[in-house]
């Protein structure tokens, strides 16, 4: 079986670890399409070396920007200048097309703005001290999320998905004086090694059934209609564990706890980046299903947007409304999938582009959102996220409220956000592809959530302020300042001059 | 720059404008100065659009049906469709009449809040200039997606309105408004959704044509677009039994608040239905007609009982909002040109009638800090002024010969006696019942000795508040002795969707001519429909 593994074609670097082939496969085009892991790699060990003296652990914050900067850059050249044969690199295993330039340069942002979040977050903390291990962690895990993007393989995806999440079961758990952390580390990873088993339980079913682990061998032996039943359970299986990831009803009960639990630039992180790495790696496993499945998973979905915006409605803490929230919009980003599933699986780039863009706009927001709630428990100490906490912030500090409540309409979808758009090409796959009930439904379970976007929004502008104004001054430092004014520039920029990159997923197709 | 871009974006250039301002109120070191300068410079900001919004009325040409002062600016390209997006805003002769509407009664209502807004000005600004910005681009977007934005987006800013400076229960009904407007916008979304990526453009001319194609629509696929389209702009209207968040979203608004809602944004919902659900799917209108002209006969009746049983002024005035409403959609679903100018007219007639009792109702609160029927009695004795401009609105409203409301309810009444007289008949015993309440009202409030002490204290009419009102005053009569005025500028309009609803009649009629989905509807009204005024009829005005 090892034998067997290693010499798969398509298989990762040769394990055996024949420094020859590992040079043969870094082609300059490899290089290239690896750019942004590598450049947050070799910030991650620059970072490792400097927080081993004082002084040099001066330039982290300088150290940290650089990297996400250079993999800002190379993800951008990936869609400026796509590599030749739609970037796929290392046999096939790895597609750096400039689908992946737009995912990655999608994950960076969040890491990037989750970081800005944190600067100041943890000043009060047991865990401050520790910055340095929190930023390192925190920098490697775009790298696994561009690897789960990328990968065409099932065990690049699953290297991919190690590198994001054991890095999370740590972050998640920093806060190690709180309780709430620990728990959060604690379940997250008890069910994550659990939701990884059953990837990887799939993964093998897979490869049993039809001894490839390369996704489009699979694709195309799964899509010739003579599927194994031990396929078919080894694809429901690996759905299983992205459903996990992304949240997905029956598999999302982890989520409130988590995110609740976890410091709040990390759930941040969690909500922007993690779910839409899945989701990436969502829309290569759909060509494994039959197109019969888009019904059931249209439905799933359906379940999922409501149970996460009915348990929102009755939540008493922001942060954990928020988490509900996201809940709700895993469902619908997986109606993208549905879709997917529902039409001719190749013409799936038209809706990755709309997947890419509703992410992309959940990203700028959830962690708009996300942030400015770890801004104010940073300034207000605990509990300042609960909701009856948020009262009259409007008179309190208009800029931290008004910046939320832009944030709070965006995830409803209102127009003039990038939400608004999100929402529209979503909901625009299911009616190309003729799935009007489940888009009906799926607006109307919308219009719930503006009930619980509209109760904090009432909280902070309607409701007279119960704790004192802060001085004047007090409103922001330079981190969340500059990070919440990305995110809100993001948000009206998706919602207002879409152009851009309308053109450019349009240009994916 | 063009005009009808700087009458639409003015409002907002000028919340914008607002914002750099310093804050005001009982928070910022200068509260009162600052506080002055927003109302200035929203006055100022707003008289402006007005003069702009007037200047359009009075340079249209109604005998065109024609888009006139048409702007165009590329925005972005939907995917799937290639649709492209365009910053398009044009007026015709059914909307003209609105915009002009909203930019005039907007100044007014920045004039009326001196007396109740006077905490959080600048923010109340803000707000209202987003608003005025979100209406005005609702009536003038030729662009689905583009308006669309406008539709939705004027949401929020009433929402806040309502919210922040609302009455008692202000947050139970500003969500009530908010949740149930956007479940009808929503059930439009995709619709339009729909429609966009089928025809791909968003181009409301092209759409209108497209959607007039044989087959375009489906064969079910026209009445669900219509059902979903109708049912955003029924909800709006409030067309009853979606009628439930008016009283409340009105009882609690401000008095501003309230004006803006009954004056401009209900019409929002009217001119939809006559925009889209008549404009756009002509067939599924003739089908749907005797559907729409009974819950509009319906709600004329149904709305003045519940005027009569109320006690608090604004819930009775709310309600007489539903049965004025319901004048308006019996007169666009006759299909007929009566029923259609009727229609129209109501649209803006309604909003002065309303809007004034609105502002009457708000400067007595201010006096009185009571709106209910029996807390008063012999308010003439000591506010004369008032009671005779509260007589001048309520016989307005009712609809007296002279004044506005006589000709729209007159016109309305007559297209729907061409085509379903029992509805018309439901129709007229409102006209008597809307006098009923509106005078019954009027001699619990004004006449009969003062029975509550503090009624002594009512003022009466300050220069201000006069200046205010009688510019609405001054159309009130214009309008009933000239109504033309405002007939003829639709004229060209109305006779063009006349002639499109004669030929889905025609169509409809023989189904061999095309397929259209009118044809294939259970119920289809318009085989039932007497052929009031016919094709030949309809292209010769």
């Amino acid at each position: 079986m090892i034998a067997n593994l290693t010499s798969i074609p398509g298989g990762p670097v040769d394990p055996g670890g024949d420094l020859g082939s590992l040079a043969r496969a870094l082609t300059p085009e490899a290089l290239a399409a690896l750019g942004a892991p590598l450049a947050l790699a070799a910030g991650v060990v620059l970072l490792l070396a400097c927080e081993l003296w004082p002084v040099t652990a001066r330039v982290r914050p300088a150290l940290v920007g650089a990297a996400l900067a250079a993999a800002a850059w190379c993800s951008w050249r990936l869609v400026a200048e796509p590599l030749p044969r739609g970037g796929l690199v290392f046999e096939g295993t790895f597609a750096a097309g400039p689908a992946l330039g737009l995912w990655s340069l999608a994950f960076v942002a969040a890491a990037a703005l989750a970081w800005a979040f944190s600067a100041g977050y943890y000043r009060r903390d047991a865990s401050a001290p520790f910055k340095g291990e929190h930023d390192l962690l925190l920098l490697s895990t775009p790298v696994g999320m561009i690897l789960m993007a990328g990968a065409r393989d099932l065990l690049v995806f699953f290297v991919g998905l190690e590198l994001l999440s054991i890095p999370l079961y740590a972050l998640a758990a920093f806060r190690r004086a709180r309780a709430t952390s620990v728990e959060a580390g604690l379940k997250y990873f008890l069910l994550g090694a659990f939701a990884s088993a059953l990837y990887l339980y799939g993964a093998a079913l897979l490869y049993a059934s039809s001894g490839t682990l390369a996704m489009a061998e699979l694709a195309a032996r799964f899509g010739a209609g003579s599927a194994p039943a031990l396929g078919q359970a080894g694809a429901a299986l690996v759905a299983a564990a992205l459903f996990f990831k992304i949240s997905v009803f029956p598999f999302h009960v982890w989520v409130p706890d988590v995110y609740q639990g976890s410091p709040t630039p990390v759930t941040a992180l969690m909500s922007a980046g993690t779910k839409a790495a899945a989701f990436a790696f969502l829309l290569r496993t759909c060509a494994l299903l039959p197109a019969s499945a888009a019904w059931s998973v249209a439905v799933l979905a359906l379940i999922t947007m409501a149970v996460g915006n009915l348990a929102a409605l009755v939540q008493e803490d922001a942060k954990r409304m928020l988490a509900y929230s996201s809940i709700a919009h895993a469902g619908n980003v997986v109606l993208a999938a549905a879709a997917l599933l529902a039409g001719d699986p190749r013409s799936s780039a038209a809706i990755e582009g709309a997947a890419i863009y509703y992410l992309a706009a959940y990203a700028f927001t959830a962690c708009g959102a996300f942030g400015i709630l770890a801004w104010l428990e940073a300034a207000d100490g605990e509990g300042a996220t609960r909701i009856e906490a948020l009262d009259g912030l409007a008179q309190r500090r208009p800029w931290s409220a008004a910046l939320l409540a832009l944030f709070l309409l965006s995830l409803g979808g209102m127009p003039l956000t990038g939400g608004f758009l999100g929402k529209w090409l979503v909901f625009g796959a299911l009616v190309e592809r003729d799935m009007m009930p489940a888009a009906v439904v799926g607006v109307l379970l919308s219009v719930v959530a503006f009930a619980y976007y509209l109760r904090l929004i009432v909280a902070m502008t309607m409701k007279p302020a119960r704790a004192a104004a802060p001085r004047p001054g007090d409103e922001w430092e330079l981190g969340p300042l500059v990070a919440g004014a990305v995110c809100a520039a993001g948000v009206l920029l998706l919602g207002v001059v879409p152009g851009w990159l309308m053109e450019t997923i349009e240009r994916l197709g | 720059m063009d005009s009808l871009a700087l009458l639409t974006f003015l409002p907002l250039a000028g919340a914008l404008a607002l914002l750099a301002l310093p804050a005001g109120g009982e928070h910022g070191p200068h509260g009162r100065r600052s506080d002055s300068a927003a109302r200035a410079l929203a006055l100022a900001v707003t008289g402006l659009t007005a003069f702009l919004g007037a200047r359009l009325f009075v340079g249209f040409d109604g005998s065109s049906a024609a888009l006139q002062r048409t702007f165009e600016r590329d925005w972005f390209t939907l995917p799937w469709s290639h649709a492209p997006v365009r910053l398009a805003l044009g007026v015709d002769g059914l909307s003209v009449t609105m915009a002009a509407l909203t930019a005039v009664l907007t100044p007014l209502v920045v004039l009326s809040t001196w007396g109740h807004v006077d905490r959080r000005v600048k923010e109340f600004m803000v707000w209202l200039l987003v608003m005025e910005t979100g209406m005005l681009g609702t009536f003038l977007a030729t662009d689905l997606v583009l308006f669309y934005f406008f539709w939705e987006a004027s949401l929020v800013p009433l929402y806040f309105i309502v919210g922040i400076w609302g009455g008692e229960c202000r947050l139970y009904a500003t969500l009530k408004f908010f949740l149930y407007t956007l479940a009808g916008s929503l059930l439009m979304l995709v619709a339009v959704i729909w429609l966009v990526q089928a025809a791909r453009t968003s181009s409301i001319p092209e759409l209108t044509e497209w959607a007039s194609r044989p087959g375009a629509l489906g064969a079910r696929g026209g009445a669900w677009l219509f059902l979903a389209f109708a049912a955003a702009f029924a909800i709006k209207v409030p067309l009853i039994p979606f009628h439930t968040w008016l009283p409340d979203a009105h009882t609690e608004a401000p008095t501003s608040g309230s004006v803006i809602l009954a004056g401009v944004l209900l019409k929002m919902g009217t001119y939809g239905l006559l925009r889209f659900c008549i404009g756009m799917f002509p067939a599924q209108a003739l089908a749907f007609a005797p559907w729409f002209m009974a819950l509009g006969a319906v709600g004329i009746a149904y709305g003045a009982f519940l005027a009569m049983a109320q006690n608090d002024l604004k819930r009775l005035i709310a309600c007489s909002s539903v049965s004025h409403l319901g004048y308006v959609v019996l007169g666009l679903f006759a299909l007929n040109q009566p029923g259609l100018r009727g229609g129209l007219l109501q649209m803006v007639n309604h909003g002065l009638s309303t809007g004034l009792l609105f502002l009457l109702v708000g400067m007595l609160y201010e006096r009185r800090h009571s709106r209910m029927l029996d807390q008063f009695g012999g308010v003439a004795l000591v506010a004369p002024a008032f009671a005779a401009w509260w007589v001048f609105a309520v016989l307005s409203s009712a609809g007296l010969p002279g004044l506005n409301g006589f000709v729209g309810e007159y016109l309305v009444l007559l297209g729907a006696w061409k085509v379903a007289p029992p509805w018309a008949a439901v129709a007229a015993s409102g006209v008597i019942l809307g006098a009923v309440y509106l005078l019954s009202a009027t001699r619990r409030m004004l006449f009969g000795p003062v029975v509550h002490a503090e009624t002594r204290h009512v003022g009466d009419l300050r220069p201000r508040e006069l200046a205010l009102m009688l510019p609405i005053g001054a159309l009130i009569v214009w309008f009933g002795v000239q109504p033309g005025a405002l007939l003829d500028k639709s004229a060209g309009s109305i006779a063009a969707l006349e002639a499109r609803i004669a030929r889905a009649r025609v169509a409809a009629a023989d189904p061999s001519i095309e397929d259209g989905a009118g044809a294939e509807l259970p119920g289809a009204g318009a085989a039932e429909l007497p052929a009031a005024i016919g094709p030949q009829e309809a292209v010769a005005r």
